[in-house]
């Protein structure tokens, strides 16, 4: 029989057991219900509720008191302020202490409502309204819309989310395999037939289509549901933010998940695995708030280009620094390059403590002793 | 046949195996006896590659043992487990495509030994809802499943009630008349005393017994000499300080002899006592010659 056939046995098991398991069901409802949740929830909440407006221009002495009391009846809490000239309210629109900016000209020409770009819909709706025949005023933003940025950062956001799931979800299913087999004792008869090694990769394998699988779930329901509902237009990036998503929860997964089965080897019990693999959950959600919250803030930053080249960070920064547009393709490569020796060398350390650990129970070993105890290097 | 020569595995200060030798042949039950570390699970895991020797050599049929020749062998290991969720048929398949056998192939097999096993009505159980004992039962399947060539059981019958010891011997038996070579370790001598015909005495990772038990039986030095005077209460084992008398009870005395002793002289003057109703010259039980060549 060949190895390949092993493997793809154990892969088989892991995919067929899994994939119908209650946990496998529960967890893709729940992520889908994730998903379901963050298209629907920026409607539920209608953006923000504090709005600021500038008025330029001789307005109708009542109409800020108007606009202030018709916006509380819609659940918005309006300020209005009013500003000397057109100008210097636009440059407040730009620097952002001005939501929105009325300017009523003194020749009595069509009143301007002007925002800085994709102003809140209800504070127009209520300003358009304020003026008897509505087309008397005309709708003008300061930049160029451009309706890919918004969604390409929303993308990007929760890309990374996506990625932090997945990623963590299915390493943990790894980790929690490879002690199952070695608490439940199974381990011995299947290592008197599949080689360490083989048993290491075929269980990694069959988990990692399982996560893909769930994870192409995920991203077709969210983008189906965006689209169908209109709340967004697929920006032209999209495969390709696809694609990186997947590529880089296949390098993420592929990464983590050898460091918990290598870590969880040396368990013998359920409790004792969640210990020895804390190290790596903290890497993980290091990495993870680093992308959130740095990352994503200045995506080409000095920061986020040398997360780029480590490995345990980069399937997080990489997809989300591509979301945004803010990485070069050499950049990509070389990071996708240093991640896939950085799993080979991770294979080969942690197939041997794999190797030798397996067959030891009792108390938790120590690195250093499965290492030792691995007899086939 | 499986050839073990000079094995020696040490783990640090601790000597598991000492330059161990001995073979199984096909068609013979093996009982590989030892006291708890003296080698035996050590001896087991060396056949399956799952320890690597520091000397010595394990054959098969003449051969250094590969990946190949393992997929024929079947192992039941000392730490017994299987998948717990998984469902028992499924199990089984699954051990037997490891082996080697084809997916419909290893359904078969399967369904062959849960028949054989009597467990066909939970086929579609999950292992862990079963009993102890129809546990202990589908863990003998998946040794078996791929009717392997040569069978390594470590402590089968432990654990298991009259009932199931009556199955498993049965089983064994009938593999080694298939012509499989089967080799067991256990504790319960008067047990392997009566299923196999080989034993292997391991004692501190060296061998110090191997061959068919009624030949190492008859080798002993030492024997049994049951005798029965009728109305003589002993009186006749009176000043004979060459005998040792190991049990006495009315009429009747239980001897230790040496094998070589003057059995004529001793029937000459247990007839001059009175009517000899017993004279029974028998070598060491099994359980006798292990504390003989194993007692400290």
């Amino acid at each position: 029989m060949t190895r390949r056939r092993s493997i793809w046995l154990v892969a088989r098991r892991e995919l067929v057991e899994r994939g119908t398991s209650r946990g496998f069901l529960i967890s893709v409802a729940i992520s889908v219900a994730l998903i379901v949740g963050a298209v629907f929830l920026p409607t539920l909440i209608g953006g923000a509720s504090r709005q600021h407006l500038g008025i330029a221009g001789p307005a109708p002495a009542a109409l800020p008191a108007a606009l202030v009391t018709a916006a509380k009846g819609a659940d918005l809490t309006l300020t209005v302020d009013t500003v000397p000239d057109q100008a210097s309210g636009e440059a407040r629109l730009l620097d952002g202490s001005l939501d929105a900016l009325l300017v009523i000209p003194a020749d009595g020409s069509t009143p301007q409502y002007v925002v800085k770009s994709r102003g809140n819909p209800l504070l127009q709706q209520l300003v358009v309204a304020g003026f008897t025949r509505p087309p008397d005023i005309t709708l003008r933003e300061l930049e160029a819309p451009d309706p890919g940025r918004d969604t390409a950062f929303a993308f990007a956001n929760v890309g990374v989310i996506l990625l932090f799931i997945a990623i963590f979800t299915f390493g943990s299913w790894v980790l929690t395999g490879v002690v199952e087999e070695k608490q439940s004792r199974v381990v011995e008869i299947v290592l008197s037939t599949v080689a360490p090694r083989d048993l290491l990769i075929g269980k990694v394998f069959g988990i990692g289509l399982l996560g893909i699988a769930q994870l192409v779930v995920m991203v077709a329901v969210g983008l189906g549901l965006g689209i169908a509902l209109h709340r967004f237009d697929l920006p032209s990036t999209t495969p390709s933010a696809v694609g990186m998503v997947l590529l880089w929860f296949v390098l993420g997964y592929l990464f983590y998940s050898t460091a918990m089965a290598t870590l969880g080897a040396l368990a013998s019990r359920m409790e004792e695995a969640t210990n020895a693999s804390s190290p790596i959950s903290f890497i993980a959600i290091g990495a993870y708030l680093f992308a959130l919250i740095v990352a994503l803030n200045d995506p080409s930053g000095t920061a986020a280009r040398i997360a780029t080249f480590i490995p345990p960070v980069a399937p997080m920064v990489v997809p989300l620094r591509a979301a945004l547009g803010a990485i070069e393709p050499w950049e990509i490569v070389l990071s996708a390059t240093l991640m896939v020796i950085s799993i080979w060398v991770l294979f080969v350390l942690g197939g041997r403590v794999y190797s030798g650990a397996l067959l030891q129970t009792g108390a938790r070993m120590r690195l250093r002793d499965a290492w030792r105890a691995s007899s086939k290097g | 046949m499986l050839e073990i020569h000079d094995l020696t595995k040490t783990y640090g200060p601790v000597v598991a195996l000492d330059g161990a030798s001995f073979s199984v042949r096909p068609g013979r039950l093996v009982g590989f006896l030892g006291r708890n570390g003296a080698g035996k699970t050590t001896t087991m895991r060396a056949v399956f590659g799952l320890i690597e020797p520091d000397r010595g050599s394990i054959t098969w049929r003449g051969k250094p043992i590969d990946r190949d020749d393992r997929l024929r062998f079947g192992y039941m290991p000392e730490q017994r487990g299987l998948y717990p969720r998984m469902k028992v048929a499924d199990q089984l398949a699954y051990f037997g495509e490891l082996h080697g056998l084809q997916a419909a192939p290893a359904r078969v097999a399967a369904s062959r030994w849960l028949d054989g096993l009597g467990l066909t009505d939970r086929a579609g159980s999950k292992l862990e809802t079963l009993s102890h004992g129809n546990q202990q039962r589908v863990q003998l399947g998946a040794a078996l499943v791929h009717d392997p060539e040569l069978l390594v059981l470590d402590e089968p019958f432990s654990g298991l009630d009259p009932i199931g010891i009556d199955t498993m011997s049965t089983i064994l038996r009938q593999r080694a008349a298939a012509g499989v070579s089967v080799i067991f370790s256990s504790h319960q001598l008067d047990l392997v005393e009566d299923v196999c015909e080989d034993v292997v005495i391991i004692e501190s990772g060296r061998i110090v017994a191997a061959g068919a038990i009624d030949e190492l039986r008859a080798a002993s030095t030492r024997r049994h000499l049951e005798v029965e005077v009728v109305g003589n209460a002993n009186q006749w084992l009176d000043g004979r300080a060459d005998l040792t008398v190991e049990e006495t009870r009315d009429d009747f005395a239980r001897l230790a002899v040496p094998a070589d002793v003057d059995l004529g002289a001793l029937l000459a003057r247990a007839s001059a006592a009175g009517p000899v109703r017993r004279f029974a010259f028998q070598p060491p039980t099994l359980s006798e010659l292990f504390m003989e060549v194993v007692g400290s």
